[in-house]
């Protein structure tokens, strides 16, 4: 009970310090302008014009996230390390799990604020449009959701053997992007033979699939996430923070 | 309660370096033993890289020892048992500039693990000691230096310590804020609690302490009791120069 108050008393600071950082307020005037920009691009697109509004600022909007989650989760460790504020935290007797996992709750809540207001620009934008609420629009951002807490949880245990926060943000930038052709890999594995085949197999255990939480690509009524979209999600989060607490936990400052 | 706060035994500290041709290794400090007695005031003397900093923070579990055994109250530093007895100030602590005082010893609070009405009256106790309820409605933005010291005693102080950990707790300082410092640590020694700080002010360490260790080089070149520097011509500073030269 006592730990689980210090986790939440670590998370709750972390999300705090995330809203207050101009780099929140920055991200937001970025996602509006783009989300702005979609609308333009929505109107070139004629007769598609609502699905590319939605796709288009459903795709920003993740973006945006990402970008946000990826500095926030590379750095702040590094920054509580320089300034030693790491020191008044681990000589009390906070365990390192409440620490690691507060400020990857904490990141995830700001993120998900983010991606609420985010929504709320978009759905206005469309509104003034004419459109209504683009179908699997909830389970778009639920799986922008995942993929975000797949990828910060990554780029957390990313960052405890990197050297810098830019090295964290370009390995995950890779994950990601990677993350989003695991069906193309498992097609060229199964074409290759030797060591390209090891290798691409080899890959294909090392990268979450984050195709499984794309749920516009299976618009209609198949768009709802199933539980092995979130049962994945879970074993990601879950494995990737497990790593990233066996580093800190030999970690010293 | 252990008659010591804190025993090092045969301690040495190694840090490696990795780097692209292998990696570098510097000993901090090396077969390094001595005891702080429970409700003493003991100061750390040494030149810069002596490896004060390397012996505080070993002591407050931020470091693990490469060879020996570091002891808290008879627990390893890194128990949960022996860091509820530790305080500890690093040297220029650091607070969120938005935060206020109460806000900062808040959250520090919950992390010392209390809650509730326990942890609203330690605040304000900590607050009350240090003279920082005087300045409840100021940003650490606004801080000078000193208060900065004030607000990094009081997060060291909250969850009553029976050992304090100060590493330089004078450094930077303007002679009142030194003076208005000293005057708390010496009340609080007077409460029975140990304290251990480091400083490279040799007058300061002669005023508040009763035992001091010197160190050369990440070695204990001396241990000197209140009662030797009184009786030395010269008083701490000539035994100090005369250690590490």
């Amino acid at each position: 009970m006592r730990q689980l108050r210090m986790f939440r008393a670590v998370a709750f600071s972390a999300f705090q310090d995330g809203v207050r950082q101009r780099l929140f307020l920055l991200f937001g005037v970025f996602a509006f302008t783009a989300i702005y920009s979609s609308v333009l691009a929505g109107v070139m697109a004629v007769d598609q014009e609502g699905r590319v509004l939605a796709d288009f600022g459903l795709a920003l909007m993740e973006l945006t996230a990402l970008v946000y989650a990826l500095f926030a989760a590379s750095s702040v460790l590094i920054r509580e390390a320089e300034t030693k504020t790491i020191y008044l935290v681990f000589s009390r007797p906070v365990p390192r799990w409440a620490y690691l996992g507060g400020k990857l709750g904490g990141t995830l809540m700001t993120a998900a604020l983010m991606l609420l207001v985010m929504a709320a620009m978009h759905l206005t934008l469309l509104a003034v449009r004419g459109y209504g609420i683009p179908a699997c629009y909830g389970w778009a951002l639920a799986g922008s959701f995942l993929k975000l807490s797949v990828i910060t949880s990554l780029a957390f245990f990313v960052s405890l053997f990197s050297t810098s926060a830019v090295s964290t943000l370009v390995i995950s930038g890779i994950l990601w992007t990677a993350g989003h052709f695991v069906s193309e890999v498992r097609f060229l594995a199964g074409q290759a033979h030797g060591a390209a085949a090891l290798a691409l197999k080899t890959g294909l255990w090392l990268l979450p699939n984050l195709q499984l939480f794309n749920a516009r690509d299976a618009a209609g009524a198949a768009c709802a996430l199933g539980p092995a979209a979130f049962g994945a999600a879970a074993a990601w989060t879950l494995g990737a923070f497990l790593g990233a607490l066996w580093l800190l936990s030999g970690k010293e400052f | 309660m252990s008659a010591h706060a804190v025993s090092f035994a045969n301690v040495e500290k190694t840090y490696r370096r990795p780097g692209l041709l292998g990696s570098a290794y510097t000993t901090a400090v090396k077969d390094l033993s001595f005891e702080i007695p429970a409700g003493e005031v003991t100061g750390l003397l040494g030149l810069n890289g002596a490896g004060k900093t390397t012996i505080m923070k070993l002591l407050t579990g931020l470091l693990f020892p490469t060879a020996g055994k570091v002891k808290v109250f008879g627990h390893a530093p890194s128990d949960a048992a022996a860091k509820a007895r530790v305080g500890f100030l690093p040297e220029l602590p650091y607070f969120p500039p938005h935060l206020r005082p109460g806000e900062a010893l808040l959250y520090y609070g919950r992390l010392s693990g209390l809650s509730g009405p326990e942890l609203d009256s330690a605040v304000r106790a900590a607050m009350d000691r240090t003279g920082l309820d005087r300045y409840a409605d100021k940003r650490a933005s606004e801080f000078s230096k000193g208060m900065l010291q004030r607000l990094g005693l009081a997060q060291a102080l909250l969850h009553g310590p029976d050992l304090l950990v100060l590493d330089e707790p004078v450094s930077g300082l303007d002679p009142l804020a030194i003076r208005d410092i000293r005057g708390l640590l010496a009340g609080l020694n007077a409460e029975g609690r140990a304290i251990f700080l480091s400083s490279h002010s040799i007058s300061e360490v002669e005023k508040l302490c009763s035992r001091v260790l010197i160190m050369v080089k990440g070695r204990l070149a001396a241990t000197v009791k209140r009662s030797q520097w009184e009786a030395a011509p010269g008083g701490l500073e000539s035994i100090f120069v005369e250690a590490v030269s």
